[in-house]
Parts: C-alpha cells; sequence; structure tokens
C-alpha cells in the first residue's frame, strides 16, 4: 500500500478511530488522538504487509486497540492518580460535555471489557469481529459483553 | 448475543463528531513525514555498511590471498621466522615456520569470512524489519 492509499484510507475511516479510541479513553480526548496518531504511525509502518482486502476500518481498529492496551499497561500505576485528575476537570469544565455520564460509566470497566463494549455498541461490530480485533475466543467476547452490560445498565441506571 | 436496545440508544445518540479533522491529519502527515525521514536514514546507514562490509571482504580475501602467495613462494630452505634459541620447541617451530603461518592465516581469514557473512545476514535481517 502507498503512501497516497494508506493516507485516503485514513481520511475515510479516521473518525471512527478516533471516536472507538476517544470512548476507550472515557472522554480524553487529547489521549485519544495521541494514541490514534501511535496507532496509525504503526499501520502506516506495517501497512507494506496488509493483505486483508477491503477490511481496513477492522486492521486499523486491532491495531488501535493492542496500542490502547500497551498504553494501559504502560501507565497502570500513574493511572489512579491521572483518573482522579480527569474527574475533577470532567466535573468541573464539562457543561457541555454530553457523553459524561455514559464515560463516567465506561471508566468502571476493565479495558478488555471497555472495548467489547465499544466495539459491539459504538461501532456495531459482531461477536466474530469483535474477537478478531480484540484478538480472544467468542466465547470470552460474550462473557465481557454480558459483564460489562450489566455494570453500565447499573451505573447508568438504565 | 441480543444487543441491549437502551445502551446501544444511549452509544448511538453520543456518537462523537470531530471538528478538526484536518488538523489531526495535518499532524498524522508531519509524523509520516519523520517516520520516512527515519526510514530513509537507516536505509541509507544499512546501504553503507552493506558496502563497508563488501570492501572488508574483498580487501581481506585479496590481502590473504598475497600474504599466502609470498608465504608459499618463498624458498623452502629458507624459514619465515627463527629464534635465537634452535633446539627443542623452537627448533621445531622455525622448522615448520612455513606451514604455522599458512595455518594462521587461514584462520585468520575464516574467522574474517565468517563474521562478514554473519554481518551480511544481519543487514538483510534489518531491511527486512524496514520494509
Amino acid at each position: 500500500m502507498t503512501r497516497q492509499d494508506f493516507i485516503a484510507n485514513v481520511e475515510r475511516e479516521q473518525e471512527a478511530l478516533r471516536g472507538f479510541l476517544l470512548a476507550l479513553c472515557c472522554g480524553n480526548k487529547d489521549e485519544a488522538d495521541d494514541l490514534a496518531q501511535d496507532a496509525l504511525v504503526k499501520a502506516y509502518l506495517s501497512s507494506a504487509g496488509y493483505q486483508e482486502k477491503g477490511r481496513f476500518r477492522s486492521w486499523l481498529f486491532k491495531i488501535a486497540h493492542s496500542t490502547f492496551l500497551n498504553h494501559k499497561a504502560s501507565c497502570r500505576t500513574t493511572e489512579s492518580l491521572d483518573e482522579a485528575r480527569t474527574l475533577v476537570s470532567s466535573t468541573s469544565a464539562d457543561a457541555s460535555f454530553a457523553h459524561q455520564d455514559l464515560y463516567l460509566a465506561l471508566r468502571t470497566l476493565p479495558p478488555k471489557e471497555r472495548s467489547a463494549i465499544t466495539l459491539f455498541y459504538l461501532n456495531g461490530y459482531s461477536i466474530k469481529e469483535i474477537a478478531t480485533i480484540t484478538d480472544t475466543s467468542e466465547d470470552a467476547v460474550k462473557k465481557q459483553l454480558s459483564r460489562g452490560r450489566d455494570q453500565l445498565k447499573e451505573k447508568l441506571k438504565l | 448475543m441480543n444487543k441491549d436496545k437502551a445502551l446501544e440508544d444511549l452509544f448511538l445518540a453520543q456518537q462523537p463528531h470531530f471538528d478538526d479533522n484536518d488538523a489531526f491529519m495535518a499532524s498524522l502527515q508531519k509524523r509520516l513525514d519523520a517516520v520516512e525521514y527515519i526510514k530513509q536514514h537507516q536505509e541509507a546507514a544499512i546501504r553503507h555498511y552493506k558496502l563497508t562490509m563488501v570492501l572488508a571482504f574483498v580487501v581481506g580475501l585479496i590481502s590473504g590471498g598475497v600474504a599466502m602467495a609470498y608465504v608459499l613462494f618463498m624458498p623452502a630452505s629458507v624459514p619465515l621466522f627463527t629464534f635465537r634459541v634452535q633446539t627443542g620447541f623452537f627448533g621445531w617451530l622455525a622448522e615448520n615456520s612455513r606451514l604455522i603461518v599458512v595455518t594462521a592465516l587461514s584462520l585468520l581469514m575464516s574467522f574474517g569470512l565468517i563474521s562478514i557473512v554473519k554481518n551480511v545476514l544481519e543487514i538483510v535481517h534489518m531491511r527486512r524489519r524496514l520494509v
């Protein structure tokens, strides 16, 4: 894939990718955009071996998901501090932050459940596709979705 | 597994929209430019390294061959090196000096060739990782 092709595909898919990462980062736009850029650079570097014709979005999401998990693993020690800071900023300045409740509820989910829920409800992927993107079995995805859904419904009082 | 309607509606209603797509793409283009620059720099370094290896291979082969030819064309009666003490082990060394020097040169050339081949294989591996 040439750079032009890559850019053309990214231009088409970037909103979906950023939306996915924004949900995973629970509304932290700067963090989500940084992760999106990192994921896109990784995708560009491995785009020579890209074979999955017509499934560019899934391929991008797969890279973005692993980038997100690596990021979470690398900053686990400072996470609670960052979360506290984000919570303070979101409660003080986000009157216009329409997705606040959903993001606060998503924050309570472990990263893998958060990914499964986001891919299923926000991006409309099937369980099989989610299993491919997240490199897990379909049974594991079903469990993550079930646990995540129950937890979200409880938090959001749905 | 069926979708929970309430959750699905909530997610769909809160689909984020971005108004800075152009800035995002411009930032990505900058990063890709930096990546391209580093890739080109690495490729140039690999090319340079490869050329150095080929040069070392050729120079080593020629100088080793010349040294061997020099040793082998020396008169057999004249030892290549002698010692003040001519008895025992030193005497044996002086007697077999041609054989010892040729063996040492062959070993040196073999080690040189092996390390150059190893380096060339490493370069090929690095190039594969870059592509």
